[in-house]
């Protein structure tokens, strides 16, 4: 098993290239340069940034709204995710604006988001029947939130997977709302892991805001994914620290949010890397300058494609 | 030429092309030992093995949406439906995933994938199973729907579907299962999206969807005795239609009559009858007629069910009054 000696810089590196980028979609928003609805990451960096780092490229992901940190870390080539943001011909989609919601680039494994949030379940079952019967070794991780974790498409999807041993990993990012709605108050359970057992599979409960430990139950599941012994349930406990989307005023907030909003995953790596003297104050200040300035060069290589014309509309419709 | 029923020719379809792409698997309720509710994976699992012909649990949502996940990474699945009813379970993975994933996601990724369904009413199936969905996914514009109507047609349409690199839903009507018709010999492949013109006519165009266009055959020879000329298009589906064929033959006869068991309204007809209004309403010579099911649903009553679906004598009826 890896430690923080092998991973803990570069996925502290990966981090910062996330709140990098983020910071710059907001201020492409911001200056009016971008007109997407944006669902930020913010407090929930350690499960982006753990679970990719124990897949390899070829390895399958499909994405949630939040997913610009996990994007990133998968390969995505950060001039492609601003031009989708600015919805011009630089971005993945060449410039069809979706955002990040639907970015893609099967060269390093990314399948997609889907706009129905739940709607990949039965996609990443699929793409993880079809490593299996190719024998290709490849894992395939389902990201969602614990609002989506209530789609039907959930259980079908995790019943065939735990029948079939399929290589997959479902990564629930339970930040505790679904927009506004509370978790307590739309399902029965306080762990979501609980409903494993009912798919013969293990459900693992992580703490989302420490990368280490996501890295480490993702890593543990993706290692039985490629042995054979079939799926894995995690339930990633972390906190958004913005609103849903931006301009959300987060009227349906509690006090007990407030304590939650203390634990910042890239302070508690920060703090780790440093204890464990892998890093000083000043060497990972040089690693998110270096991200800062990765990201704006992006955006200013993003900023020079041009919009597409109306025939855009009607290509890719069709192989 | 050999005779085959059109299940037969289903079944010869897969067994070919899972033979010639290991790509190619089968999946769906009862599709493996048991060959299929309606018989036409028979054989297969007994051939290809438990790895490419598989029974899936009773969820449609996976099938038609793992059908998706498996398209996009290399694989070319060929999804049964038990009915098509069910299509209505999996509405977000049809008309959403499949249809959709190739394009939201900037054109990348192909979906190379086919759902077979059988649709149509036959034997008291009841308003949950005896459907013809086609008319729903018109407006899936990365899908094609295609509808054969006779052995040859559902043998080399199929062949056609699963090479291709685009989702299709392929429907099969269940009261053509048992007919026979005569198959191709050797490697048999047709177009998609190309109309058949299976009767020639100079005075009355009828377009015809599935298992009315046996019907609607029946019909123009009956006309014929009265010196009326029909032609007969069968457009083998509803996406992508060729709608040049249609037009050419009303441009010829001046006269329209619409025929398929889905309802008029959002059946295949409406859309042809909209097009046809706005392209040549000065050719037309009488209103487009539509012969369709009633506005109300399928019974499970055999006697009632027969009640519902148009035959010959209304479909020569429609023909005599275009003519008037
Ligand atoms: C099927 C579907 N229902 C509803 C929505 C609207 N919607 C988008 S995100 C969201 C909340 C999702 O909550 P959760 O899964 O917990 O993820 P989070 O936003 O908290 O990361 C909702 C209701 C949608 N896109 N798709």
């Amino acid at each position: 098993m890896a430690t923080i000696d092998d991973v803990g810089l570069s996925m502290y590196r990966e981090m910062v290239r996330g709140q990098a980028a983020e910071q710059w979609i907001l201020r492409l928003i911001d200056g009016g340069e971008a007109l997407v609805l944006y669902h930020s990451a913010r407090g929930q960096e350690g499960v982006a940034v753990g679970s990719i780092a124990p897949l390899r490229r070829s390895d399958y992901m499909f994405y949630v709204h939040r997913g610009v940190g996990q994007l990133l870390a998968k390969g995505i080539d950060p001039v492609e995710l601003f031009g989708d943001v600015l919805a011009n011909t630089a971005g993945s989609t060449r410039g069809l604006g979706a955002g990040i919601v639907h970015v893609v680039d099967p060269s390093v494994g990314v399948l997609g988001q889907s706009g129905t949030v739940g709607g990949t379940f039965p996609l990443a079952a699929g793409a993880a029947l079809s490593a299996k019967y190719r024998d290709s070794g490849q894992v395939v991780l389902c990201m969602f939130g614990d609002g989506t974790a209530n789609r039907g498409t959930f259980h079908e999807s995790a019943n065939a997977a735990g029948a079939w041993k399929l290589p997959v990993v479902w990564l629930c990012e339970n930040n505790g709302y679904a927009v506004s709605v509370p978790q307590s108050a739309s399902t029965p359970v306080a762990d979501l892991a609980t409903r494993a057992a009912g798919y013969g599979m293990p459900g693992v409960i992580v703490d989302g805001q420490d990368a280490i430990a996501v890295y480490e139950a993702v890593d543990t599941a993706v290692r039985r994914a490629r042995e054979g012994e079939g799926p894995t349930f995690i339930e990633a406990k972390t906190v958004r620290f913005r609103g849903h989307f931006e301009g959300d005023p987060q009227s349906y907030r509690g006090d007990a949010d407030t304590a939650a909003l203390e634990r910042d995953p890239i302070t508690l790596l920060a703090d780790r890397l440093i204890e464990a003297g892998l890093a000083t104050d000043a060497s990972l200040a040089a690693l998110a300058a270096e991200a800062d300035r990765e990201m704006e060069r992006a955006v200013d290589v993003a900023r020079a494609a041009p919009v597409p014309d109306r025939s855009r509309l009607f290509e890719g419709i069709l192989a | 030429m050999r005779e085959l029923t059109f299940t037969q020719a289903i079944n010869e379809a897969l067994v070919e092309e899972m033979e010639r792409d290991s790509s190619v698997f089968v999946m769906g309720e009862d599709v493996a030992a048991f060959g299929g509710v309606f018989g036409v994976t028979k054989g297969l699992h007994e051939t290809f093995g438990d790895r490419r012909v598989f029974d899936t649990p009773l969820s449609e949502t996976l099938i038609v949406g793992a059908a998706v996940g498996a398209a996009i990474t290399g694989l070319r699945p060929v999804a049964e439906l038990q009915y098509s009813d069910f299509l209505g379970i999996a509405m977000d993975e049809m008309y959403n995933k499949a249809a959709k994933w190739k394009f939201m996601h900037g054109g990348r990724l192909n979906v190379p994938m086919v759902v077979r369904a059988p649709e149509g009413a036959k034997g008291g199936a009841g308003a949950e199973h005896s459907q013809s969905p086609g008319g729903l996914f018109q407006s899936a514009f990365g899908m094609y729907v295609l509808m054969p109507t006779n052995p040859a047609d559902a043998k080399g349409l199929l062949k056609s579907a699963i090479r291709d690199d685009n989702p299709v839903l392929f429907l099969e009507h269940k009261a053509l299962y048992s007919k026979r018709g005569p198959v191709p010999d050797g490697e048999h492949l047709v177009p998609i999206g190309v109309a058949a013109t299976p009767r020639r006519g100079d005075d009355v165009t009828i377009v015809a969807w599935g298992n009315l266009v046996p019907r609607s055959l029946q019909a123009a020879d009956a006309l014929a005795d009265e010196g009326i000329d029909v032609e007969v298009i069968d457009p083998r589906g509803i996406r992508p239609l060729d709608i040049d064929t249609i037009l050419a033959s009303v441009e010829k006869t001046g006269r329209l009559v619409l025929v398929h068991e889905a309802p008029g309204a959002g059946g295949p007809g409406a859309e042809v009858a909209a097009v046809v209004a706005d392209r040549m309403i000065d050719v037309l010579e009488a209103p487009v007629l539509r012969v369709t099911t009633p506005d109300t649903y399928f019974p499970q009553s055999v006697h009632l069910e027969r009640l519902m679906l148009p035959g010959v004598t209304e479909i020569a009826d429609a023909v005599r009054k275009v003519m008037r």
